[in-house]
């Protein structure tokens, strides 16, 4: 909604105004918190887990892990035959999972929540939630305010455009806090590690935060990106080779050849919203998809980006690579599209379905894991139950 | 249902207010005759204008908190349930042709077009508010799903297609299969331009004329099914008109039997007419009081009829006797009068006592059932008592008649003896034996005894009926449900979409989810999900409640409306069921109630329960609890009724252990046949034990009374068969005639009630013949026997 209300509410004065006027319309916003939020509310278990809403899935070696609503993760040692489902500490949606090795891993999801598995995905912790990121950033602030001002007072009062941007620090303090107000309420909708300490995990409304501790601590990386208009990043990928790519709402493409320390931003071949980076075998090579089946391939790290025909008016949700030069991506409404060529070219097929679905991952060369609306389902690579 | 005691009659009833009103009524025949014509006219002229009436609040308990909380909240609640679905399927290949949308086209207009559809909300492929939206790069774009310029070429049907994907109606409006699609219509209750009440009947016939068989006949590749309340209702009025033929059919089954019975045309017809009248009274009578005739009271005058029948055979086996000995008509008849009118009089009312047993269920279809029954054995004692022996006064038994009668009597009754023995010391043992083998069979099989309805659909109707059929159809190619409860949550004012309060539902969602026979369930929750995720321009991965309030706000500022109420005090979590077996009601219902538990508030209040399964929830807890109540005041009453008249408890355990026996046996076949206890059958208990108790008290006052005589018990139960016995049953068959035609009605609780009726009364019959003097050998002291 971020792009849309973004545009219709613009000139009025940006977001902000838009959810003041949005927040007038119908409930006032008061409400008190829960005694048992569903940030510290352990998932259900429930036999119906692999067959309701999973976002995200990996493939583990000898294992295969699945994250989605209400806190369901499941894991299967059997190729995807049978499900157990871990005991999870939250009863929030996943968003997304990535194991640095067969034992450690991160999943993260809404609520600002970054999870923990050190036994392959059996049991988690968490480490992390919105509360915990929006004092974070609302420090930070205040830390970078409080530098302004002392930056101020040095040059005697008179820069302007030290006084601008201290108008501005004060502004995202107060958005910060207002955020803070309601909640830990901005999700996490990717993570990545690039070793079994140093990880990132992106989110809504720009979120960045960056671990070099294994996730004990998260610090905001948020200000590392040029995202004034506070974008959803929607995908974290670390390439082949160990380029980082972002890519998410109204075609932002950021990436970083230093670990994450710093960030370009690149300039998109499409202004609609990515919702998934697909890395190549090949380094530096990738494919990012989204929207209205638009995909493209680049093999040089986001310098330039090459269109390639999907076949599909879907939006593409999430892909997987063979390991060689086999991939399936698929996305809404029963979509999956396959190349054999590494990504040149792809064929369009439509599942019976019609459902949605947001990842998937090989199992084999012809068996896969699809997971979205109805859980998780074994296929062929074009989408076909097997 | 007098079956009278022939042999002792005259020795009693020369008591003084029975002369006096005997002599009034044979006094005064002509005056007698002309009253009753009068008042058979007039309650003629009302029976005529009795109303079928199918009142839905009348078939539920109105006093169980879940339906009191359902009319608490009925105002909001409306648009909820009171909607048909018309779905058009297309015989060969699928909906994508020219020739098929066309008729479609024309359907929505006719339907669009019937009084009583609520035409802003309509919905089909036709209809302007049914559209596909996609998201783009500038934001959502869409159109209605027909293509503009849609001219049934190739190219537009593609589109069409195409568009129909893009508008999530696949599964809703669309069939899963793409071989069908669904006009969906809500309906007013009240018609807001002519505020008059949605004529259900007229409305179904409407749906069958200009809608089912026009467009049938005009596309032959169509079939069309319809589902929905009013089309249901429809359906069950519908079902009541087809009594009609079962009335015919059992006077015509009566006619045979009474003259096989008496070989007499006079005493053939007239029985048969005063019991017409007997039913013309009754229904004329509920008129006037204000009553219609619902499926349940529209049974009461095969019962009257029956009841009206057994006591004019007691008639006319009086005057056969009186006119064989020598006497003339007139004092034949009044003879018969005067042997008759005590043992008459009290049979009804015992009758009657057994009827008033339902008022403990407190379904006011049941009541007005007692109530209907109650009339129907008044008016008989007037009809059947007086008018009866006053019309054959005039008439006597016809030669032939009179003549078989005779025969009858002196011939040499080899039946009744050969069942005499009954009694006998050797083979009475044997006889309890296989009782309480029976009683042990009846109680193993009774276990799978089940409360409510156990069909699929409409547990009203038959699971092979059109509209069950249409349902299934409906079911099989479209992801809904026709089992809904609903959960009305209450808030104070604008609350009702709080993130506490919807963060709640969410949970309480899931944990019923997990229960077994949970489809889905559906909220204010489910929608803000939707439609966060839709406004993330579809991803799955923002499928969840937001905590920011003003996000919940702008995801439900347009769900539909029954999810929310005007000032957003009440809204409803819709929870949809594989079926509404009692168990899953009370698996689902006992989960709720352990979630509000676990979730209390101040700021909210769940209330159960609406929907059809919230109400089958409730009338199952009320026939539940009611049973074991009716059980035990019905076999209370009856007991007491036999102990203050034999003054024995020998006699009461003679009478009522065959009554017994047959209610475990019914309930073992009840269990077999799966037929439930449901509003239906639980009064078949009251009525079947409450008529079949008569059947012993005749037989074991007959029996007392010969064995005061001094006869051997094998003697004196043979005396007894061959005249009570004899009359016992004639009057089993009778009643059994009576109501076995309903097993053919096209409701199927009728029909259920049919089946269970007709084998209480023959077995209460058979026990009351076989088993009560096998006990009475045992029992009842006598002298030795031969």
């Amino acid at each position: 909604m971020n792009s849309i209300f973004h545009r219709c509410f613009g000139l009025l004065g940006g977001r902000k105004l838009a959810q003041v006027f949005i927040g007038a319309s119908v409930v006032g916003s008061s409400f008190s918190l829960q005694a048992t939020d569903v940030l510290n509310t352990p998932s259900y278990p429930s036999e119906l887990a692999s067959e309701y809403l999973l976002v995200d899935i990996e493939n583990l070696g000898q294992r295969l892990v699945a994250v989605g609503a209400r806190g369901h993760i499941i894991h299967s040692d059997s190729r995807g035959s049978s499900w157990q489902q871990a005991d999870v500490p939250v009863s929030v949606l996943l968003t997304a999972v990535d194991f640095v090795s067969s034992d450690k891993g991160w999943a993260v999801g809404h609520g600002g929540v970054i999870l923990h598995s050190n036994d392959g995905g059996l049991s988690w912790v968490k480490q992390f939630d919105g509360n915990q990121a929006n004092q974070s950033i609302i420090e930070q602030a205040e830390a970078y305010i409080a530098e302004l001002e002392f930056e101020l007072d040095e040059s005697g009062g008179s820069d302007e455009d030290l006084e601008y941007e201290l108008e501005d620090a004060q502004y995202a303090l107060e958005d910060a806090e207002l955020d803070a107000e309601i909640g830990a309420s901005k999700p996490f909708l990717d993570v990545a590690f690039l070793t079994d300490t140093h990880g990132f995990a992106v989110g809504a409304y720009g979120f960045l935060f960056e671990t070099t501790d294994g996730g004990r601590t998260w610090e905001n990386a948020g200000d590392r990106l040029d995202n004034l208009d506070r974008f959803h990043l929607n995908a974290i990928k670390v390439l082949e080779g160990g380029n980082l790519i972002i890519a998410g709402e109204a075609g932002v493409l950021f990436t970083s050849s230093d670990k994450g320390q710093s960030w370009d931003t690149v300039n998109s071949p499409y202004e609609g919203s990515f919702f998934g980076v697909l890395p190549l075998k090949d380094k530096n090579s990738a494919l990012v998809f989204g929207l209205r089946g638009n995909l493209f391939k680049t093999v040089n790290a986001g310098r330039s980006w090459s269109k390639v025909d999907s076949g599909t008016e879907s939006s593409l949700m999430g892909g997987a690579l063979d390991g060689n030069k086999q991939i399936s991506i698929t996305g809404n409404a029963g979509t999956v599209i396959v190349s054999n060529d590494g990504g040149e070219t792809f064929s369009s097929y439509s599942r019976a379905d019609r459902l949605g679905h947001t990842a998937m991952v090989y199992i084999t060369r012809d068996r896969l894991a699809l997971v979205g609306e109805s859980g998780v389902e074994l296929v062929s690579p074009s989408g076909k139950n097997l | 249902m007098a079956n009278a005691d022939q042999s002792s009659a005259g020795t009693n009833n020369s008591v003084g207010s029975g002369m006096v009103a005997e002599r009034l009524i044979f006094k005064n025949r002509p005056v007698i005759l002309g009253i009753f014509l009068l008042i058979t006219a007039f309650l003629g002229f009302n029976a005529a204008q009795i109303k079928p009436d199918a009142s839905f609040e009348r078939l539920i308990p109105l006093e169980h908190e879940f339906v009191q909380n359902m009319m608490d909240n009925r105002s909001d609640l409306e648009n909820l349930g009171n909607f048909i679905r018309i779905a058009v399927a297309a015989k060969d290949g699928d909906i994508f042709n020219k020739a098929y949308m066309e008729t479609l086209s024309e359907l929505t207009d006719e339907v669009f077009y019937l009084s009583g559809v609520d035409r802003s909300s309509l919905k089909s492929l036709w209809t302007p508010n049914v559209r596909w939206v996609e998201v783009t790069e500038d934001g959502f774009q869409g159109g209605p799903v027909i293509p503009n310029g849609y001219d049934g070429s190739q190219a537009s049907l593609d589109q069409l297609r195409a568009n129909i994907l893009k508008s999530g109606q696949v599964g809703s409006l669309v069939a899963d299969d793409f071989k069908s699609t669904i006009i969906y219509a809500p309906l007013f209750e009240i018609n807001p331009e002519t505020q008059e009440p949605l004529d259900y009947q007229a409305f179904s016939k409407e749906l069958e004329e200009k809608v089912r068989e026009k467009y049938q006949a005009s596309n032959p590749n169509i079939s069309i099914h319809i589902v929905g309340f009013a089309k249901k209702v429809g359906d069950l009025i519908d079902g009541i008109g087809a009594i009609a033929t079962f009335a015919l059919v059992t006077i015509g089954l009566t006619l045979s039997f009474l003259y096989i019975y008496s070989r007499c045309p006079i005493a053939t017809v007239i029985p048969i007419v005063t019991s017409i009248v007997a039913v013309i009274w009754q229904l004329g009578l509920l008129r006037l009081f204000g009553y219609g005739l619902d499926p349940y009271s529209v049974l009461i005058p095969f019962l009257v009829f029956a009841i009206g029948i057994s006591h004019g055979v007691q008639i006319v086996n009086q005057i056969a006797v009186q006119q064989a000995s020598g006497l003339n008509a007139l004092m034949s008849a009044r003879m018969a009068f005067r042997n008759l009118v005590r043992p008459g009089i009290l049979a009804l009312v015992s009758d009657a006592i057994g009827f008033l047993t339902l008022f403990f269920i407190e379904i006011e279809v049941i009541r007005d059932l007692a109530v209907a029954a109650g009339l129907g054995v008044a008016v008989i004692i007037v009809t059947n008592l007086i008018l009866h022996p006053v019309m054959m006064s005039y008439t006597g038994l016809s030669k032939g008649g009179l003549k078989h009668a005779k025969k009858v009597e002196m011939s040499d009754h080899k039946p009744w003896r050969v069942l005499s023995f009954m009694s006998h010391q050797s083979i009475a043992p044997i006889s309890i034996m296989i009782a309480i083998l029976g009683c042990v069979i009846g109680l193993y099989y009774q276990k799978d005894l089940k409360i409510g309805d156990l069909d699929r659909g409409a547990p009203e109707l038959r699971p092979d009926s059109r509209y069950n059929l249409d349902n299934e159809f409906i079911i099989d190619n479209y992801s809904t449900s026709a089992d809904i409860l609903v959960v009305m949550v209450k808030t104070p004012p604008e609350q009702c979409a709080s993130y506490e309060l919807l963060d709640v539902m969410d949970r309480m969602q899931w944990r019923l989810e997990n229960v077994e026979g949970v489809q889905s369930t559906a909220s204010l929750v489910t929608v803000s999900k939707l439609v966060t995720k839709a406004l993330n321009e579809g991803s799955f991965k923002w499928f969840e409640l937001s905590r920011n309030q003003s996000i919940i706000n702008s995801s439900i500022q347009r769900a539909p409306s029954g999810l929310m109420n005007t000032d957003c005090s009440m809204t409803p979590m819709i929870v949809y069921l594989d079926d509404h077996k009692a168990e899953t009601l009370d698996r689902v219902i006992q989960e709720m109630q352990v979630l509000i538990e676990e979730y209390p508030s101040e700021n909210y209040e769940f209330l159960l329960a609406a929907g059809n399964a919230g109400v089958e929830a409730a009338t199952n807890q009320v026939i539940e609890k009611a049973k074991t109540v009716m059980l035990l005041s019905v076999y209370a009453v009856v007991s007491f009724l036999c102990l203050i008249t034999f003054r024995s408890i020998a006699a009461v355990v003679c009478i009522i252990t065959p009554l017994a026996l047959t209610s475990v046996l019914c309930e073992a076949l009840m269990a077999q046949l799966g037929i439930g206890v449901k509003v239906a059958t639980l009064p078949v208990i009251a009525l079947g034990v409450g008529i079949g108790v008569d059947y012993g008290i005749y037989i074991y006052s007959q029996l007392e009374t010969k064995l005061k005589e001094g006869l051997v018990l094998q003697e004196a139960y043979f005396q007894t068969l061959r005249t009570t016995g004899k009359a016992v049953s004639f009057t089993g068959v009778t009643l059994g005639i009576g109501v076995c035609t309903w097993i053919f009605s096209p409701i199927k609780f009728q029909a259920d009630m049919g089946i269970l009726l007709f084998f209480m009364f023959l077995w209460n019959m058979i026990g009351s013949m076989w088993l009560l003097p096998a006990l009475a050998r045992f029992l009842v002291k006598t002298k030795k026997t031969a």
